[in-house]
């Protein structure tokens, strides 16, 4: 029989845990009743679902139907496997509820040009967007996150966060077309609402992410890293979107395919880290500060200011992109990468100073708790181990070395002892600022795994 | 904690104030750019006659067939305007801005009476295009002030399709 224990916390007096889980089931709830909300408004207002859609509908509807069938079973389980039931079905329930955005969202973005060059614009996103991701892991040089959350928040940008603000905006639009002198005035106001609604939306994600993924949510870094990972799948839809929509309209004229490329360039190459991947990376560094912060209110008001960067920088874009005149020659196109620099250049360098500044920060405070294990003699990390473990070139020479004596398993053993290392140097440091809420069985665990991964390198 | 972590983090905190200060300052800008495009208190409950929308023949210059609220994209079209339904005194202007904004087509701006041989506003066909370009369409009756227009008299919706 397994008994139930209250292992010792970090910070006994922490009441936090309990409210931001709180706080993250009635985000989710908001998050899912605005969904249907705008999923039904959608199927009433804008049109009725292909047939073609339903076949990946009922896909959605049978990952739920089965999630939820595992999710009632699994309270028929012992404790020490209900666990892994809850995992599967929230799993197979996400999987269903994301299926069923894409549906929305492959019928509301590109159905103006068809399934096919839809499908080709989102093939030609794919590599840029999968490059974006592959850079935004590794800016966190000194503990990167896991693919796993990374790609979450990704698909949160390209497929929740689009979904959430789809009918916001087609409500803010027509009433400001319908009640505005249409010129600057009008184009301020959507600009307000391209850069209120879509960073609420995106912003949610990095918020969830914080509230319920705190172990693998540090620091400024990794709400940087986080940010701009939704921010490049929301770009990855609304490329797609906006090239399917640019074709069918030009595609008659013979130069629709001319008008994708251009948006395929403005947007996926040029703009890749300059648009929505700095505007969101903003609102994960206010997140991420907070994550520090030791008060309340000063936590607040580092993820308020974060979400005002992000809506003022995305803004700035919108109503003022226009000032730069584009001429209708060679000379445009530097003009169009002149305006990208000089528009949205200062916050990307902004974001980059932050950045550069977390990494800093981390990694000072890492080689300081590497030390300390070390220092403590528990076999965890070993005093020749810190200076290696500090750098990251010195971790991939550690690592290529082990690839030189034992293969490719051999690096990937190294690797996981390494990763695990940084965990306990990371857990330390939270536990030292009193900013973590697992108990300390956490930090001998992770201790015991270290030490049971130096074994198998060994062997 | 020690006394230069806290002080890290405070330097992370503080910018980021920073930085929100300027966003702040930016979105205030905004405002105030709204604000004075969009000036309160310019309704002066003037309705403008728009008589219809109609199909175009650009080499008669004349409109024909019944109101209509869309169109093929082969098709040209212009909006008519009964002109003297507004008060002499005004200046007013008419235009046609299509789904991005841009103004595919103007008269005035000029009091009713000089714009009365304008009655007919047509869409025009972007440099260098067969067509106009599919999407929606908006015509608007605006009056003008100061040298800008500040208030819409009159307001259609029109959509070209893509075939």
């Amino acid at each position: 029989m397994i008994t139930r224990t209250a292992p010792p916390a970090a910070d006994p007096e922490s009441r936090l845990r309990p409210l931001r889980y709180g706080v993250a089931i009635a985000v989710t709830a908001l998050v899912i009743l605005a969904l249907i909300a705008s999923s039904i408004l959608n199927y009433v207002y804008l049109d009725t679902i292909p047939a073609r859609a339903s076949l990946y509908g009922l896909l959605a509807v049978a990952s739920i139907t089965l999630g939820t069938y595992i999710l009632v079973r699994a309270f028929d389980r012992d404790r020490a496997t209900r666990r892994n039931h809850l995992i599967r079905a929230a799993v197979l329930i996400g999987l269903g509820v994301l299926l069923w955005l894409l549906v929305i969202d492959v019928f509301v973005f590109t159905q103006s040009a068809g399934p096919g060059i839809a499908a080709v614009c989102a093939l030609a996103c794919l590599p840029t967007t999968a490059f974006g991701l592959f850079v935004v892991r590794r800016m966190d040089r000194n503990h990167k996150e896991p693919w796993r959350l990374v790609l979450v928040a990704a698909a949160w940008g390209a497929i929740v966060a689009t979904s959430l603000v789809v009918w916001g905006e087609t409500l803010w639009e027509s009433s400001a077309q319908h009640a505005l002198v249409p010129g600057p005035g009008l184009d301020t106001s959507l600009a307000f609402m391209a850069g209120i609604l879509e960073e609420l939306a995106k912003g949610t994600a990095v918020l969830l992410l914080f509230l319920v993924m705190r172990d693998q949510f540090d620091d400024v870094v990794d709400g940087i890293v986080y940010g701009a990972a939704v921010g490049l799948g929301f770009n990855f839809l609304e490329s797609v979107s906006y090239m399917t929509n640019l074709y069918s309209i030009y595609q008659p004229e013979g130069t629709g395919a001319f008008a994708a490329g251009i948006q395929w360039y403005g947007r996926q190459v040029l703009g890749l880290f300059f648009g929505h991947a700095t505007y969101t990376a903003y609102i994960g560094a206010g997140v991420g500060i907070a994550r520090q912060l030791p008060s309340v209110r000063r936590k607040a008001l580092a993820i308020v200011a974060g979400f005002v960067v992000a809506i003022a920088a995305h803004f700035s874009w919108d109503a003022w992109a226009t000032i730069f005149p584009i001429q209708n020659n060679f000379f445009g196109i530097v003009e169009i990468h002149l305006r990208t620099l000089i528009m949205t250049g200062p916050f990307t360098a902004g974001l980059i100073a932050l950045l550069i500044f977390g990494i800093r920060y981390e990694g000072q405070n890492l080689v300081d708790q590497l030390r300390k294990e070390a220092a403590t003699g528990q076999g965890a990390i070993l005093p020749e181990e810190v200076q290696i473990l500090a750098s990251p070139w010195q971790r991939l020479a550690q690592r290529m070395r082990a690839m030189g004596r034992a293969g490719v398993r051999g690096y990937f053993t190294v690797s996981r002892l390494q990763t695990a290392q940084l965990d306990l140097a990371m857990e330390r440091w939270h536990r030292e600022r009193k900013e973590i809420d697992t108990p300390l069985e956490a930090e001998q665990e992770l201790r015991r795994r270290v030490i049971q991964l130096r074994h198998w390198v060994a062997a | 904690m020690s006394s230069v972590t806290y002080d890290q983090l405070r330097v992370l905190y503080r910018t980021l104030l920073i930085f929100a200060t300027v966003g702040t300052v930016i979105l205030a800008i905004g405002l105030v750019e709204f604000v004075y495009y969009e000036p309160p208190g310019q309704s002066s409950g003037i309705k403008a006659h728009i008589v219809g929308v109609y199909a175009y023949d650009p080499a008669t210059k004349q409109v024909n067939g019944p109101d209509r609220s869309e169109f093929p994209r082969a098709g040209e079209f212009a909006a008519v305007v009964d002109w003297g339904s507004l008060p002499g005194s005004l200046v007013v202007d008419a235009r046609w801005y299509d789904s991005f904004g841009a103004l595919e087509g103007k008269v005035g701006p000029g009091t009713p009476a000089q714009l009365a041989g304008d009655s007919v506003i047509p869409v025009e066909v972007p440099p260098g295009f067969h067509y106009v370009l599919p999407g929606r369409y908006t015509f608007v009756v605006e009056r003008w002030k100061d040298g800008m227009p500040v208030e819409v008299l009159g307001r259609r919706f029109v959509v070209v399709d893509r075939s």
